[in-house]
């Protein structure tokens, strides 16, 4: 939630702003900002484009490319005012980021181990 | 000292940052087309051809030396976006940190969807055997 004092973003469960400190627990439903809105609404559904991207061009993975249409999915639900939607695409975009980066990981630990392996075989005398 | 005391209560972002500061550091000293301390693409490693990231690594490399001219020749969809992707990671750092991102704005779904074909379309044409295109392979450009 977006503290209604300074606009800072705060965990949903936060009982005070990280920011300015003023207490976010209020028996009413915080209203909304209308007026000098400091972020857009729906800027806190996050659609992970920057690790869409990085995974995309470090990891050199095709997986990549669905994490960035899931991201502008995001964007795009979130301009429509659905936050469902756009919730989910921004899970199914964390989701692809995630598998990009763990076969990432996967090829750079099986690449150490082929060079453990091959410099282990090389010093064993025959 | 706010921001340090923060980075204490985040040892997951503090061991990130630590782990990409020292991926740098290791990609300035080592080149990555000369020494075997990176793995290769593995798209590229498996199928032979060119994938859209291939030669990122020696793009940051050579950026890292103040070499733009090769590192557009190595990969310039990373020359591109490097800037944007720093900006996005400093504005996560400091969400991570702060609560708070940096000022960004909201991109278009179309933009986005068009920056996936367009990442597609590079990672094809720079297969081509074609000449305008097989400039696009890593490092073509400075050998023409």
């Amino acid at each position: 939630m977006f503290c209604p004092q300074c606009g800072a973003n705060n965990a949903d469960t936060a009982v005070v702003c990280v920011q300015c400190g003023r207490s976010l627990q209020s028996n009413a439903p915080t209203p909304l900002p209308v007026t000098g809105v400091v972020q857009p609404p729906g800027a806190e559904v996050p659609n992970y484009l920057v690790f869409a991207v990085l995974v995309t061009v470090l990891c050199c993975l095709p997986t990549g490319i669905p994490a960035i249409i899931y991201a502008a999915q995001v964007n795009g639900k979130v301009q429509m005012g659905d936050l469902a939607g756009a919730k989910a695409a921004s899970d199914n975009a964390k989701m692809w980021c995630w598998i990009s980066f763990g076969v990432g990981i996967a090829g750079i630990l099986l690449y150490v181990m082929l060079i453990v392996l091959g410099v282990v075989s090389g010093f064993r005398p025959r | 000292m706010r921001t340090f005391g923060g980075l204490r209560r985040h040892p997951l972002l503090l061991a990130t940052c630590l782990l990409g500061a020292s991926g740098l550091v290791v990609l300035r000293v080592f080149d990555p087309a000369a020494s075997g301390v990176f793995p290769p693409c593995p798209v590229r490693y498996l199928t032979g051809f060119y994938c859209p990231g291939c030669g990122s690594l020696r793009a940051i490399h050579a950026l890292l030396h103040g070499d733009l001219r090769s590192a557009w020749a190595m990969n310039p969809f990373t020359v591109l976006v490097l800037p944007f992707l720093s900006y996005g990671l400093a504005s996560e750092m400091l969400f991570a940190l702060r609560g708070k991102g940096l000022p960004q704005v909201a991109m278009p779904a179309n933009l986005i969807r068009a920056l996936a074909v367009g990442i597609v379309l590079f990672g094809i044409s720079r297969n081509l055997p074609l000449h305008p295109f097989d400039l696009l392979a890593p490092g073509a450009l400075l050998h023409p």
